[in-house]
């Protein structure tokens, strides 16, 4: 089982011990990298320029966060980085692919092969049992079922929920559900997991113990996480945090 | 494959964890869809097969035989009888002789020779009691008095509908005779020659042949009507059980027999009308079933695209996490697929297990028939077909409604 310790930032590049500045040219390989993000909704005058030019790299092995007041446009840019939405403008590439020339077939199987999500309301599928949920991406990418229930076995493990496996998400906490998602955006081994305001609907003590384990994921095996949040005390174990103020990247 | 497998886990594990009450009435929905479908055709049907089968029973047999269109009688009729005595197939068979005549009653208390007679033109049928109570219990149609005795001469047994009281209900449609009883004395007669007859029973049945009909034995028919060369009208037959009358029909001709009378197996010689009614009552009972089906549909349709739409950010996030859209699609289907093979089962184990053999000891009692239930397996199993294909298409119209929706709009549950 993965430790819950609170560790501080690996330095991954010479200005994360310092003020935590955004890092261009780490001399890592870029998993993400993000030119000239627009993003607007709405048509003519009733236009909303949510993103305004937004560059952005995120490094293999990375954690980063991204911060901001409600409306910044956060969870906004993640959905474009994450696969999950076409920015208006710009020019988005992740592990190499650039995902904005994906149809909507090849872009479902980039995001089922490349990519993990962890989204605030847990989006656990409530008629499965907790060791289904997590299994359900690894039958996607054509694990057969006994390899699939080891797999999700060994993740719950990971996550603090042994013997937990048979549990319908509505017997669990939200704490409990949250870390089956996590193990489901785990399970595939995914390059990067997203994770959109993972805590927003957990008591402190459960989101701490989120927060704890994504971390433990970054310091032991390496993981690249995005994470969305509000919360300053979360964004802590990060290696780089992000200002997102009206749309754009604020330094600070 | 995989997308199958998924779908079907899904799909299934909806169905576990659905509340028991909304899973079971939405399979009450689609037994009595089924139901409906086959059950409502099948007794209007029934009422024309009710009403074939006691023709069959009790008058025309498995297989008839009838004189040549060129020829009154059938020809060559006691060596046809012999050859027919040979033959282990057949059960019982009677021998009929037809004939024409004038049935008079109440002519001995007429006192004014002016007024009109109380006679009617019947069909006399001369008949050998005991083969005609073999072939066809010709005796359980009996409302008034008793069946001929073979050893009696001078009794005759009339149908129901040549007497007034019970032709009354048809008003004036039959000519019928005034207050005749068992015991009485009628008078029939055929050009020069009348005989009386003691009126030995009153016989009445579903099958309007015997209700306007009347019956005195074969040799006192043959000394009125003249029939020395013992040629019948009509020889039916009853087969054994498991015989085929087509099979007995073609070996009645193998050996030359339809040189002296025309052989037909009751399906043949069922009148084009009745088969058209039995077309027209499936039609009806189809179009009837067809509405059925589509309410039913329109349910499954309601019942899918409420859950879908309620899991509409779960679709997107299973979507977003890179479920593909046809394996949603396929666990909806699934769904509607298990409500309409359960539906139908228990539709179909309800009505080949109580429904039919109900009926079938119980028919509908109607004036011309008894309404039985007729559910051709064959019949049955391509109605049920179309009812499962409606249904499917009915579970993936609405899934694939909500599945196609933008996902990120799904997640974040924008329109």
């Amino acid at each position: 089982m993965l430790t819950s310790v609170k560790i501080l930032p690996t330095p991954l590049c010479p200005h994360a011990s310092a003020h935590r500045k955004p890092c261009y040219n780490t001399g890592m390989t870029n998993l993400v990298e993000a030119k000239n993000i627009h993003r607007r909704f709405g048509k003519g005058h009733l236009t909303t320029h949510v993103l305004k030019g937004i560059d952005l790299t995120v490094a293999e092995g990375e954690f980063l966060a991204i911060m901001g007041k409600s409306g910044a446009g956060k969870s906004t840019l993640m959905y474009q980085l994450s696969v999950l939405d076409t920015p208006t403008e710009g020019t988005i590439y992740v592990d190499g692919t650039d995902v904005l020339s994906l149809n909507e077939r090849d872009a479902t199987d980039f995001r089922l092969q490349t990519l993990g999500y962890v989204f605030q309301n847990y989006a656990l599928v409530p008629d499965l049992s907790a060791q289904e949920n997590v299994m359900m991406p690894l039958l996607m990418r054509g694990e057969d079922w006994t390899a699939a229930k080891r797999r999700a076995n060994l993740m719950l493990d990971e996550v603090g929920l042994e013997g937990k496996y048979m549990s319908l998400p509505g017997m669990l906490s939200g704490g409990e559900q949250q870390r089956v998602a996590v193990a489901r955006a785990l399970a595939g081994k995914p390059k990067i997991i997203f994770a959109d305001e993972p805590t927003a609907n957990l008591d402190s003590v459960s989101g701490q113990q989120v927060v704890d384990l994504l971390t433990t994921l970054h310091r032991e095996q390496q993981q690249t996480i995005v994470m969305v949040t509000h919360e300053p005390e979360y964004a802590e174990p990060c290696d780089r945090i992000v200002y997102l103020e009206d749309g754009r990247i604020i330094t600070r | 494959m995989r997308s199958l497998r998924i779908g079907l886990l899904l799909g299934i594990r909806q169905i576990q964890r659905a509340s028991y009450w909304t899973t079971g009435l939405i399979i009450f929905v689609m037994t009595l869809t089924f139901l409906n479908l086959i059950a409502v055709s099948g007794i209007l049907i029934g009422l024309i097969e009710g009403s074939e089968r006691a023709v069959q029973r009790f008058s025309l047999g498995d297989v008839i035989v009838t004189p040549l269109a060129e020829e009154d009688h059938i020809l060559e009729t006691e060596r046809f009888v012999k050859t027919l005595q040979t033959l282990p197939e057949i059960d019982n068979y009677s021998v009929r002789f037809r004939g024409n005549a004038e049935i008079e009653a109440n002519y001995m208390e007429r006192r004014d020779l002016a007024a009109d007679r109380d006679v009617v033109a019947a069909v006399v049928t001369g008949i050998d009691p005991l083969q005609e109570e073999a072939m066809t219990n010709l005796s359980s149609t009996l409302i008034e008095g008793e069946y001929l005795d073979p050893t009696e001469e001078g009794y005759i047994l009339i149908g129901a509908y040549f007497i007034k009281r019970y032709a009354e209900q048809f008003g004036d449609v039959f000519d019928a005779l005034d207050d005749v009883y068992p015991g009485d004395t009628v008078r029939l007669t055929f050009g020069d020659i009348s005989k009386e007859f003691e009126v030995k029973g009153i016989i009445q049945s579903k099958v309007d042949e015997i209700n306007l009909n009347t019956y005195i034995p074969e040799r006192e028919f043959r000394r009125i009507f003249n029939r020395i060369d013992r040629n019948a009208d009509q020889i039916v037959m009853r087969l054994e059980p498991g015989t085929s009358a087509d099979t007995l029909q073609a070996s009645l001709t193998s050996i030359g027999l339809d040189e002296y009378a025309k052989i037909q197996t009751f399906e043949e010689s069922l009148p084009k009308f009745l088969i058209d009614i039995k077309n027209t009552f499936n039609v009806l009972g189809t179009f009837i079933g067809s509405i059925g089906i589509v309410v039913a549909s329109i349910t499954i349709f309601i019942i899918i695209f409420i859950n879908a739409v309620s899991r509409r950010q779960q679709i997107g996030i299973l979507k977003g996490i890179g479920i593909h859209r046809e394996v949603i699609e396929i666990a909806y289907v699934a769904q509607a697929a298990f409500y309409a093979l359960v539906g139908s089962a228990i539709g179909a184990l309800f009505t080949y297990g109580y429904l039919v053999p109900y009926f079938d000891r119980n028919p509908i009692q109607f004036p011309f028939s008894d309404g039985i239930l007729v559910a051709d397996p064959e019949t049955t199993f391509w109605r049920f077909v179309t009812l499962f294909v409606i249904t499917l298409i009915a579970g993936l119209v609405p899934a694939w409604m909500i599945v196609r929706q933008n996902t990120l709009n799904s997640i974040l549950g924008r329109k």
